[in-house]
């Protein structure tokens, strides 16, 4: 507790200083500005001054005084003012955006579409994070920053903007730091929550583009929803593993009802995926550069998005109707590792962009939509009896402890403890004495081994049946990373008579290897 | 790589590949589009459910429509791939 106050009192101590250090920083450039300005209206005023004495005025000038003053005064502002209104960026501006502006795809009317342009990055993760740091760095004039959640240590290695010192702060505070740090000309606007389909229409409404960097099937479709009411291109990608998906929806960003308009998330997927199918980084994993590599391409896209017109009015290319819509495949492990969809457009009956749509702004905004809903919830599961489950303080007392009731000393070879998480998992860290069994090979064996598809995985996945087979008096105790798939383990286990009718004991670890952590051994890794 | 002779390639991506623990199989050719989940159906016990039916299919990296092309074929030598939406990010 102590500690934690510590660390928060450090971190607004620096955040202060920090912002100190930024007006100061802004004060002095001001400062230096002033002082140039000052220097050269003296010079100018030495030679006026030269000029000046009373009787040779009237001589060199043939005008009054006044009129005199006036005129060198309009002088002094053309020569002095110009600089910065002569050319249509920053002097720095033109030092920092260099590489890009030399580039016919920017130029100057580029950067300056880049300039007026706002973007909103919906999820400031492992696909936001990357996202805002190029269009940050691009120039983008606003870029406008949503997330709800707070940085924790398992977010580092893929979401670059938040350091090991921003753990526990909003993800969009830190992003806020790091951006601002990175180029301080861009405005940053801050939506520190999530996004709500009540909130989605006032939020979006006041970007050009938005980028959807978000990690449910939910908010995806809440997110195209609000584009599709609003007329602005969705740029929209996600990462899970090593596969990752990339898409350009509702471009052009024609009229509800309006087929030439481009597909939105809806007409690519109209069905979202059962819930307890879909699998978030936390359970499935994530390698860094996979997510990383679409937020950068998601970056690319808007920049090619809010540049276009400039390309065709400025380098005198033919304006020509936009790319056909494409999905964008990307799995690091095959070969190749991208493949270009062509998609088609908007689908005749979506249930968003066509003439037949049935959503609404009204709808969205009394929250009437229910987005959670339509892709669905998984309760908790609860498949057991209490009979059939253990938690693992008590197991901890198997393992560890004097019997109270039997006097027995404690012993490891008493019972079977099965760890159901996949290989890997297992291979991290593992309770010590524990068999592995992964929960895919536990589902996937048919009581009738002979009806098993692949005839090669019969073996192994016979293997597994036999050797619990082979000690049928010992209680079984299954263990998972949480404690869902031990508890289907438990049943399909049953199943599959390894309890002989009842005659041996099996049973669950309640709450997994988390609760292992939590109440029995706190140096369990935890990942 | 092209498949062997009557047969079309089928590419698993993301849950797809997960659910068939493999990323790709070779079937044979030439089959209805509309009743090629009940062909997987047959094979991985399931799939229907809790992969394919939110899927996109493409076909020669054209993204086709299941419920409605009636009539598509796929032929010997094409690539057909399936591909769940990913939403994590």
């Amino acid at each position: 507790m102590a500690s934690s106050t510590i660390v928060e009192s450090l971190r607004k101590q620096i955040a202060s200083c920090e912002a100190q250090l930024k007006d100061l920083r802004r004060q002095l450039a001001e400062a230096e500005h002033y002082q140039q300005q000052q220097r050269e209206q003296d010079s100018l005023h030495q030679t006026t001054a030269a000029y000046s004495d009373p009787f040779t005025h009237d001589m060199s000038y043939g005008i009054h005084d006044d009129f005199r003053s006036e005129v060198f005064a309009a002088l002094s502002h053309v020569e002095v003012g110009s600089p910065s209104r002569k050319w249509p960026l920053d002097k720095t501006e033109y030092k920092r955006y260099g590489r890009q502006l030399i580039m016919p795809e920017i130029g100057l009317q580029g950067q300056l579409c880049l300039k007026e342009a706002s973007v909103l990055i919906v999820g400031v993760g492992g696909l936001g994070c990357p996202a805002a740091a190029y269009l940050v760095g691009s120039g983008v004039g606003t870029v406008g920053l949503i997330d709800g959640d707070i940085v924790e240590e398992s977010n580092l290695h893929r979401q670059v903007l938040h350091s090991t010192a921003s753990v526990g702060m909003s993800k969009v505070d830190s992003a806020r730091v790091a951006l601002n740090s990175l180029n301080p000309n861009v405005r940053l606007v801050a939506h520190p929550s999530r996004l709500t389909s009540e909130s989605a229409i006032s939020i979006l409404q006041d970007y050009d583009v938005v980028l959807d960097c978000t990690d449910t099937p939910a908010s995806r479709y809440l997110i195209s929803d609000a584009c599709v009411l609003l007329g602005k291109p969705l740029v929209s990608a996600s990462a899970l593993r090593t596969d990752g998906q990339l898409m350009v929806l509702n471009y052009p960003p024609r009229p509800v009802g309006d087929p030439s308009g481009g597909p939105c998330y809806r007409c690519v997927f109209p069905k979202p995926p059962p819930a307890e199918s879909v699998v978030s980084c936390g359970d499935g994993g994530i390698l860094g550069p996979v997510v990383g590599v679409m937020g950068v391409l998601q970056a690319l896209e808007a920049i090619k998005l809010l540049t276009r017109q400039t390309n065709e009015v400025f380098r005198h290319v033919e304006p020509k109707p936009a790319d056909p819509p494409t999905l964008l495949i990307f799995s690091a492990y095959s070969n190749p590792m991208f493949r270009s969809i062509r998609l088609r457009n908007r689908r005749q009956k979506c249930a968003a962009c066509s003439a037949q749509s049935s959503v609404t702004p009204e709808a969205l905004k009394s929250g009437s939509l229910d987005y959670v809903q339509f892709c669905g919830t998984i309760s908790p599961i609860n498949a057991l009896a209490s009979n059939e489950r253990i938690s693992a303080e008590n197991y901890a007392k198997i393992r560890l402890e004097v019997n109270p009731y039997t006097g027995m000393e404690p012993d490891k070879d008493s019972h079977i403890l099965v760890d159901v998480r996949e290989k890997v998992q297992f291979g991290l860290c593992s309770l010590e004495g524990s068999l592995n069994v992964p929960f895919s090979t536990i589902t996937t064996t048919l009581p009738n081994l002979a009806n098993t598809w692949h005839n090669d995985e019969i073996p192994q996945a016979q293997g597994w049946v036999t050797e619990l087979k082979n000690h049928p008096e010992k209680p079984i105790f299954v263990i998972c990373r949480l404690g869902n798939d031990s508890q289907l383990s438990v049943k399909k286990m049953k199943e599959l008579g390894l309890d002989h009718s009842g005659q041996r004991w099996i049973g669950d670890i309640k709450g997994g290897l988390k609760a292992w952590r939590n109440n029995v051994d706190r140096e369990f890794p935890e990942y | 790589m092209a498949p062997a002779k009557g047969h079309f390639t089928i590419l698993y991506f993301a849950a797809a590949a997960s659910f068939t623990a493999r990323s790709t199989d070779e079937l044979p050719a030439p089959v209805q589009a509309c009743s090629l989940f009940a062909q997987l159906e047959e094979r991985y016990p399931g799939i229907t459910l809790k992969v394919l039916s939110s899927c996109a299919v493409t076909v020669n990296l054209e993204y086709i429509d299941i419920d409605e092309d009636d009539g598509l074929t796929i032929k010997e030598g094409d690539e057909v791939a399936i591909i769940p939406p990913v939403s994590s990010g």
